[in-house]
């Protein structure tokens, strides 16, 4: 279920080859096409990791300048999306210290109704980009942001955790690590206010 | 125990089930494609004006590295070029400031060398170590115009000696006389 519906999103979300090797030779007009196709995943990851719309929104520029300056060193244009998250995370990892530096989130009680009313509802529902931040932030306050960034990428992305090692540039092992203690860390949580 | 598992298992499924419904929407993301272009047109611009020179110097090369081994070439030149300029200029300085140091300072010399050290002043001009004796440029001058008369009336008195064997006669025994005297003392 999690591989299909992974490539899926990979179909989605896949950048043609040429368009890429067109790109790399300096093609402007063909960058279009490919800031048009990758920024949707690239706000994806950015906007769950911040939880802040703007921020995310900036992240996608930096990224799409960054990989726009960067792409004629790439081997081959089979390694794009992983070199895309790659430079997405780190741009987010940036971002995160600096927030952390500025202030401390504080959540309340309303959070707490807004995760119960979604749970206590029969099917799955879609939240607004507000509530999915708040939640998320909410989940997560307390993981690392190496936590963090495997818990999205694995669960809410659903990426192979290969190539979250690829793009977090952690081993397999550590990966897998951070996954549990970022589960486990949720779990709790849920089962301590729920 | 298998129960409250099975209940967490539950709620952590059915949470991420819903978070993972809710993709994050990216609206106007037009937006986002316009100010990317323009930032790196901006950017292609800054480095454009260098591209558009080295394009007018070397558009008469078609193959790739060698117009890369020309502009750095020429670079390599003009770096060489300025290095060049910068200490022949500073020479220059160099030579200024040694030039009126000479018209302010004074000289100094020790006694006991005093006219070997007149006549390399005369022959170089440069200025002697400090020493003993310190002595203004203008004084220095009076000094050797004083020892080249006196060098000359030197030559003239034993010019007019050696003319005259009487004379040289006469003076040989005064200097033997002298002589004597002394060592007796």
């Amino acid at each position: 279920m999690k591989i299909t519906s992974y490539l899926q999103i990979v179909q989605k979300v896949l950048i043609e080859k040429e368009l890429i090797e067109q790109c790399r030779n300096g093609d402007l007009h063909n960058f279009r096409k490919v800031v048009e196709k990758t920024s949707p995943m690239i706000f994806s990851v950015a906007f769950r990791m911040l939880g802040d719309e703007d921020s995310a929104r900036d992240i996608v520029q930096e990224t799409m300048i960054t990989i726009w300056q960067k792409l004629a060193k790439i081997k081959s244009a089979d390694t794009y999306k992983t070199w895309v998250y790659r430079i997405a995370v780190n741009k987010c990892y940036d971002q995160m210290r600096k927030q952390k530096r500025q202030k401390e989130r504080r959540y309340d009680d309303q959070t707490w109704a807004l995760i119960s009313n979604h749970m206590s509802e029969e099917g799955i529902t879609e939240l607004e980009n507000k509530d999915n931040a708040q939640i998320i932030n909410f989940l997560t306050n307390k993981l690392s942001h190496k936590q963090k960034a495997v818990f999205i990428l694995s669960e809410l992305e659903e990426m192979p955790a290969d190539e979250i090692a690829k793009i977090t540039g952690m081993n397999r092992s550590a990966v897998k690590a951070n996954l549990y203690y970022a589960r486990k860390n949720i779990e709790s949580l849920l089962r301590k206010y729920l | 125990m298998k129960m409250t598992e099975g209940n967490d298992r539950y709620k952590y499924n059915k949470m991420m089930e819903i978070l993972r419904n809710s993709k994050p929407d990216l609206i106007q993301p037009e937006e986002i494609e316009n100010e990317v272009i323009r930032k790196i047109r901006n950017e292609d611009q800054k480095t454009g004006m260098v591209s558009d020179f080295i394009e007018s110097l070397f558009s008469w090369v078609y193959v790739g590295w060698v117009r890369r081994s020309l502009v750095g070439a020429a670079v390599v030149l003009v770096a060489v070029f300025i290095y060049q300029q910068g200490y022949i200029l500073k020479q220059v300085r160099n030579i200024n400031e040694r030039v009126v140091n000479i018209g302010n300072e004074q000289v100094s010399v020790p006694p006991s060398d005093f006219a070997r050290r007149l006549t390399l002043y005369k022959m170089s001009t440069k200025l002697a170590p400090a020493g003993e004796i310190r002595v203004s440029e203008k004084q220095l001058e009076e000094l050797l115009n004083s020892y080249d008369e006196l060098l000359v009336k030197y030559k003239d008195l034993i010019r007019i000696i050696e003319e005259d064997p009487a004379l040289k006669q006469y003076i040989e025994n005064k200097l033997n006389e002298e002589g004597n005297k002394k060592s007796d003392i």
